[in-house]
């Protein structure tokens, strides 16, 4: 066993540290109290080459290996890039062109892949429905075919990228009497008729990634954006697992050494009782917290990567586990970071503020934490 | 980047499952291990390159896998653990790579054959945490010293050959050997304590104790030599904490898989189910944590100093939590059993407590990241 990350892709990390932090983390405070996507650094990480980082060079992308990948998003973390942009890559990247990538024709991928790691389109993907959220094979949209058509019918909530999305990745039922086996994937194209978006949700945090309802009204599809085959889709969603338990934590490990460096920097600096803040040792404790849990999750997330790497399927118990310590474990160097900060972390004005409302995510989207539980406490 | 363990290595950690297996759990007759049940459990490793790991390049095995195996060996034989691990990866290594020529030969050697229990005595009455300054010091007398001073709390101190004892040589700090039942040396009677209990713990003292000079280590500069030590008393502690919690963890799971309540397991409750699943999330955390740790250790990264302490704070703290989960789990079959949850649980303290705590590790990252010191 090693943890040795090669030199290039260390290199690879503070080259995206240097972008991020120059390009597109001074542009986060405005765009979070906006609470607006921030369409000219998304395109900026496509030009750099972060949306498509791990797609072959001929679909657009460089071809880097997951471990790589994953660095990626911890270096946007690092660099201050706030959670909601990286949500949105996230989104974009792992659950919509990646599941396009795997899944599509030849003739889609051609057509939709370059064109989602250039940024000059963006994805989404839809499976979360109001009434079918961790139960998901309890999803009520359908998909009936006729003729050489699907027509969709139904609606798909908290959808990341859904009101600005050029393309969907969509779930819905084939087979409505099957749970899990009736769910298929389809691809849908902004401003086909039937499909409309709702207005963006007013969110917590993660405010600079648009989320929203989906509605399919008699939404007719020509038959060929089934992807994959009939009742392939649940296990196509469980594909994207493997990316949502290492690139789509990766970002949350880095807001801790962000966080950790924040906080440093202030507590140097902040005086109370004639000493700077730093020499008190509850405020090193919390300083030490913040360190140590994010040294706790590199492990456990990098583990992930490191096997698709190697071709492995996905260990479920492996990807729980990372994503469960994330989720709940995390959350504390964010309030940590907070309280270091005392008043002035509770205005916006400082960036441990958005970490804090954007970390609140992480034991929810993609899988809460109870659900991590249910799969953990069944495979062991 | 690679997670896995070679075939060679887990061939390894298997053979020192089964000597674990074979060891005792409890001392034959009295309360605590006596010098010959501790060798012949050291017998046992020596069969497998386990002693030499860390002392010796021939043991082929790195500090991974040895901290997987340590792990193991903590799990199923939790108090001989310390003893071996005092004995050959405190004292053994401080040996290996400070002691003379004639040191190795004399005592090195015997210990990697598992002929020799060894002790490192550091802690003092009025000491504070860092170990800084000690009472105890070495005035040169002929070829050699004469030591003076007290020690607390040394770990084998009862059952070993010989102590590594440290005491100030002007402003510097050595390391002196002292066997047992040198003129001079009191080793008091073993201490009854909360966990690791057959363990054999003990203060002692030395009245001008005579240590020939080339069974000396060291003098060192303090800061750095008591840094080392540190770290790899901070390393063993992690295997124990890891084997606290996975023999707890092990014995919480089995008990909710066989135990039934109204017709089902009660893993199949989500308030059962649901704490195992925190409990191994936390184990395999730490596991993740202490091996990263140990291979920069292995490696003399420049963040070992950080990354050592930040395993230290969480891998003890989670052994805590994990074994105290386990208890509410197992309940009656816990509190009234032979199995091995209520020992981690009391075991998990001790690595809190011992190398550095928990609350020091704590400043000292906080300290490290400030750039403070
Ligand atoms: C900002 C944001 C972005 C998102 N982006 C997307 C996206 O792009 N695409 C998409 O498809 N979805 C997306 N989601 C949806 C997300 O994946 C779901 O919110 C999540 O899976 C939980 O579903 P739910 O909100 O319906 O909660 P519910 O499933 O209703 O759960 C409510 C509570 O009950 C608990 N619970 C439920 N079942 C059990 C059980 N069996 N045992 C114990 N406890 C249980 C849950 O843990 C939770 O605490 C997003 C959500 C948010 C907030």
């Amino acid at each position: 066993m090693d943890f040795e990350f090669t030199r290039e892709q260390l290199m690879f990390k503070e080259e995206v540290i240097r972008f991020a932090k120059k390009e597109i983390a001074p542009r986060c405070a405005e765009h979070d109290l906006k609470g607006e996507f921030d369409l000219e650094s998304f395109r900026k990480m496509g030009e750099f080459g972060i949306l498509g980082l791990h797609f072959p060079e001929e679909y657009g992308g460089q071809g880097a290996d997951v471990v790589t990948t994953v660095m990626a998003g911890e270096a946007l973390g690092e660099a201050g890039v706030d959670g909601g942009l990286t949500l949105a890559y996230g989104a974009h990247t792992f659950l919509c062109a990646d599941t396009l990538f795997r899944h599509g024709t030849e003739v889609q991928k051609r057509k939709y892949v370059p064109k989602l790691a250039s940024g000059e389109w963006i994805g989404c993907m839809g499976l979360t429905e109001p009434g079918a959220g961790s139960d998901v094979a309890s999803m009520t949209t359908e998909a009936v075919k006729q003729g050489d058509k699907y027509i969709l019918n139904g609606s798909k909530i908290f959808i990341t990228n859904g009101p600005i999305a050029d393309v969907a990745v969509v779930y819905a039922k084939t087979d409505p009497t099957a749970k899990h086996a009736g769910i298929s994937a389809f691809v849908v194209e902004k401003g086909t008729p039937g499909y409309t978006t709702g207005e963006p949700l007013k969110k917590m945090g993660m405010k600079t990634s648009v989320t929203s309802e989906l509605f399919f009204n008699d939404c007719e599809i020509p038959a060929e954006n089934l992807l994959g085959q009939e009742g392939m889709g649940f296990l196509m969603a469980m594909e994207t697992v493997e990316w949502d338990r290492s690139a789509l934590l990766a970002p949350f490990i880095g807001s801790g050494a962000f966080l950790l460096k924040k906080c440093t920097d202030y507590a140097k600096k902040r005086i109370q009782f004639d000493r700077p803040i730093g020499k008190f040792q509850a405020v090193k404790h919390r300083l030490a917290e913040i360190r140590i849990m994010t040294e706790a999750a590199r492990g456990l997330v990098y583990r992930i990567a490191w096997c698709k790497d190697q071709g492995r399927p996905l260990n479920h118990l492996e990807a729980a586990v990372a994503k469960l310590f994330v989720g709940d474990w995390s959350l504390s160097p964010s309030n940590d970071a907070m309280l270091i900060f005392g008043g002035y972390g509770y205005c916006h004005e400082y960036d441990v503020e958005r970490v804090f409302r954007d970390s609140r995510l992480a034991p929810i989207g993609g899988g809460t934490s109870d659900i991590q539980k249910m799969i953990i406490s069944r495979l062991m | 980047m690679n997670y896995d363990f070679t075939e060679a290595e887990l061939l390894f950690a298997g053979e020192v499952e089964k000597a674990a297996a074979q060891m005792p759990l409890a001392p034959a007759s009295g309360t605590f291990f006596s010098n010959a049940e501790i060798k012949a459990a050291l017998g046992l490793l020596a069969k497998t390159p386990y002693l030499a790991v860390g002392l010796d390049k021939s043991a082929g095995m790195g500090a991974v896998i040895h901290m997987a195996s340590m792990e193991s060996l903590a799990s199923l034989a939790p108090s001989m653990a310390l003893c071996v691990e005092m004995s050959t990866r405190v004292f053994g290594r401080l040996l290996a790579a400070h002691g003379s020529d004639v040191a190795k030969e004399k005592v090195l050697k015997p210990l990697l054959a598992g002929n020799l229990v060894g002790a490192v005595a550091l802690s003092e009455g009025a000491m504070n945490v860092e170990n800084d300054p000690f009472s105890t010091q070495g005035l040169e007398q002929g070829d050699g010293f004469s030591v003076t001073g007290a020690k607390n709390w040394v770990v084998n101190a009862p059952a070993a050959d010989v102590i590594a004892v440290a005491g100030r040589v002007g402003d510097k700090v050595a390391f002196f050997l002292v066997p047992a039942g040198a003129p001079g040396l009191l080793v008091e009677a073993p201490a009854t304590t909360m966990g690791y209990e057959a363990a054999p713990l003990s203060g002692l003292s030395l009245e001008n104790c005579a240590v020939p000079r080339d069974m000396i280590l060291g003098p060192f500069d303090a800061k750095t030599i008591l840094a080392e030590a540190r770290e790899l008393e901070n390393l063993v502690l992690l295997g124990l904490a890891l084997g606290a919690m996975k023999s707890a963890f092990g014995q919480a799971k089995a008990h909710a898989k066989s135990h039934k309540s109204g017709g089902k397991p009660i893993i199949a409750f989500q308030e059962v189910g649901f704490k195992l699943s925190e409990m191994l999330t936390m184990l395999q955390a730490s596991e993740l944590l202490a091996f990263r740790a140990a291979w920069l250790a292995e490696k003399g990264d420049k963040a070992t100093a950080d990354v050592l302490l930040c395993a230290k704070v969480f891998v003890a703290e989670c052994a805590e939590k994990v074994t105290g989960e386990a208890l509410r789990i197992l309940s009656g079959a816990g509190w009234t059993g032979t199995g091995p949850a209520q020992g981690a649980f009391r075991n998990a303290k001790w690595s809190q407590i011992a190398g550095t705590s928990t609350e020091i590790a704590r400043v000292k990252i906080g300290d490290s990241a400030l750039g403070y010191k």
